[in-house]
Parts: structure tokens; sequence; C-alpha cells
């Protein structure tokens, strides 16, 4: 089936089997910030937002996104920027695979005025798993990103 | 693959009529993984644009959730919050938030999973379903909706809605699992006694949600004794050993809660 949608404001056409799944086609498409952990919607490594929501792209099939506004970090360069360095100010980061997938939900949770307390920031991460980090240096990043 | 999209609820049930195994797409947090690992499905017919299964209203003392409710607009709605509330504390432990920005009410009931949350605490609400089809709608009682291990009644029909009575008096909801969060149950308890006396359901304790009907007689009676709760448990429940816990963890889990809630419900 034929899929279009836009991409970080790029019109994307895809030609492709109704089954396959967001994650790869943005991939495909050449945004690689979107990473492919688990697959089955546990790690939060494939985030992306879809007419302004975040989703997991592993659990979203081609139709979902049909005449949809796709969003990654690549598309969002800007507006993390102050979250990004933060990130890198606190050492929230270690092997990096997952930091695309934080990075836009501390967006998603910020930009929606999300509290900056430890506990509520540890809630809103329940969609994301890091093997590497024990989140707290997460944790400290967004609670200190510079607004 | 066959892939059908219905713009409205006429051309869905027209299309159910001549597809009736396919397998329907809304928030697709569950097909897609079903599609990844079962064996191919024929036809794919995507429901999530209609706009009739949509929003949360309230009438006569009854709430109204459409089936594409999100998880995480039930969980932001103030009217549930205000007036379900043991919903709204089940939502809050449902999935994560990008899986409760895709899920909705409708998939997790059709999905049948005996460990829904979800459908535990609507049956512990004494919620209905609707269904419809090209003859028309009808309306179940959710617990009776359920006829085994991800068996329903759905008979060429898709949900259209749940129907759910305002909550009144104390309440209980808590689910035991592996981790705090993006949880699978291993128990999960939803309690609410109101003029009508104790209504109680669990997840994970049978092959679909079950409602403790033994129990509740119980407690309506005035019984709260330890060993009468554990032969009620017992009886109204059919716990597997499946891969997440045993038989006798999850009935100790369920007896620990049924005693927390009778000491500790929260009020509405």
């Amino acid at each position: 089936m034929q899929i279009t949608c836009t991409i970080n404001g790029k019109v994307h056409r895809f030609d492709c089997a109704p089954e396959s799944r967001v994650l790869d086609l943005v991939r495909e498409a050449g945004m690689t910030s979107v990473k492919a952990g688990c697959g089955e919607g546990e790690c939060g490594a494939c985030s992306l937002f879809v007419n302004g929501r975040l989703v997991n792209a592993c659990l979203l099939l081609a139709p979902q996104i049909q005449d949809a506004e796709v969003v990654t970090l690549e598309g969002l360069q800007e507006e993390t920027a102050a979250i990004r360095e933060s990130f890198a100010e606190h050492g929230a980061v270690q092997c990096g695979f997952c930091t695309p997938g934080f990075v836009l939900r501390a967006y998603d949770y910020l930009s929606h005025g999300g509290e900056r307390s430890e506990e509520a920031i540890k809630a809103a991460l329940d969609g994301n798993l890091c093997r590497c980090t024990g989140y707290r240096k997460i944790v400290e990043a967004i609670v200190k990103v510079k607004s | 693959m066959n892939y059908l999209r219905a713009t409205n609820l006429g051309e869905a049930t027209a299309l159910l009529a001549r597809y009736p195994e396919a397998l329907l797409l809304c928030g697709s947090t569950d097909a897609a993984l079903q599609l990844r690992h079962a064996a191919a499905t024929a036809t794919l017919i995507d429901i999530h644009a209609l706009e009739e299964l949509k929003g949360v209203s309230v009438e006569d003392g009854h709430m109204r959730i459409g089936a594409l409710v999100t998880l995480n607009e039930l969980l932001r709605s103030d009217v549930v919050r205000a007036s379900l509330p043991l919903l709204a504390a089940c939502a809050e432990t449902f999935g994560s938030h990008q899986i409760r920005n895709l899920a909705t009410v409708g998939g997790n009931i059709a999905n049948a999973s005996p460990a829904a949350d979800l459908t535990a605490a609507l049956v512990a609400l004494e919620a209905t379903v609707t269904l419809a089809s090209q003859e028309g709608e009808r309306s179940v009682p959710l617990e009776a909706f359920y006829c085994g291990y991800k068996c329903t009644k759905l008979d060429h029909e898709l949900i259209t809605a749940v129907t759910v009575p305002l909550q009144t008096g104390e309440w209980y909801y808590r689910k035991a699992g592996m981790r705090e969060r993006l949880n699978i149950a291993k128990v999960s308890i939803a309690l609410t006694q109101g003029h009508g006396g104790f209504r109680i359901s669990g997840a994970s304790l049978g092959p679909s949600p079950v409602r403790f009907r033994t129990l509740e007689a119980l407690l309506d009676g005035g019984v709260y004794d330890d060993a009468a709760i554990k032969e009620a448990l017992e009886s109204d429940t059919d716990p597997s050993g499946g891969h997440r816990s045993t038989k006798a963890y999850r009935l100790r889990v369920a007896f620990n809660m049924i005693k927390e809630a009778l000491s500790q419900p929260e009020e509405r």
C-alpha cells in the first residue's frame, strides 16, 4: 500500500505492506535517532511524536501514520537543546542508545508543564528503559533543565 | 495482507460482516505484536478514524466511554477522575505513557487478556459493553461478555462503547507485579462498596476477569473472618500457575489485598 505522511515537516511516501512497523519506515527514511530496542513497547527507545502524541514506533503500523505529522528527535534539535545540554552536563548518558527516547520523553513532559520533582519525573519515565545509567543522572538532568 | 479502512460505523460493520475473521486495528498496541508473532491475518480493518467511538459523556448517572478513548484520555479526563476514581486509579497503572497514548478502552476489552487490569476494574464497576453489527446494537454486561481465556461473545461485531454507573461509596484498586510501572498484573483487585453492597473483581485470577460473588455475599452478610474469606476466594477464582507467578502466590496476594481493601478503602 501507499502511505504518505510528513516526517519532520517533509513529505515522505512509502510503498509498504500494511503490517510494516513505523519504526522500520522512519529508520529507512534516515531518522536513525529512532532506535530499534525491545520491539515490544517496553523500552521507549523508538519513541516519536505522531500528531503531537509520543508513542512507540515499534507498536505502530504503517496505516496509522497515513496523513499524519511525524516528528523525531532530528526535527526537534532547537527545542531539545537545553535538555540535551543538561543530559551532557549531568552525565545522563552511557552507551547512548536510549538517549533519544529519554530526551523526547523529557521534552514531552516538560513542554506539558510537568512538575520538576524527582518522584513525578520517575513516574513520567515509565515508558523508557536504560540498561546503563541506573536513571539517577537522567532524573537529575531533567530536574535541572534550564528553562 | 488485505487492508481496509472504515471511515464511519456503518462502513465498519459492513466490512466486518464481509470479513468476519478480520483483525480490527485501532490503537495497534496489541495488534502490532499479534501480527509479528502469530500466523498472518488475512484482513485488517482499521477503525481508528471512527468519530462515533470517541469521547466521554455523562447522562442519567452513567458514563459512556467511547471504545476509541485512549488510556491517557481516560486518565486525564476530569469527569472520569471525579466520577469514576477507581477507573482513573487503574488507568494510572496501565502500560507506559507512550502505550497509554495509543491503547484504547475498546481494544483492552476486546483483547480479553486474563491480566487486563482495566476489564477487572470495569467488571467491579458493573460496566456494560455496547456491540454493533449490521443487524444493529446490543448491550451486554461486561462480566457476561467473556467466555474463557481470550474468548469473547463478539459475533461479527465491534465494541462501540462501555457504559459505567457513576461510582459511589468506598473503593479500592491495587495491582501487584514484578516492578512498579509498565507492569503486567500477577494479581489485581478492584472493589467498590456502595448502596448495592460489595462488588469485587480481579485480573490474573482466572481465564478472564473474575467477579467474586461468594466473597461479595459473605462480606455483605457481615462475615469478615480470615478463614471464610480465604475459602470464598478459592471458590471464586481459578488462577493459573503461569510463568508470571504460582497459583498459591496469586491467592495469597489476593487475600492480602482484600484485607487491605477492607481496612483501608478510598472514599468517594
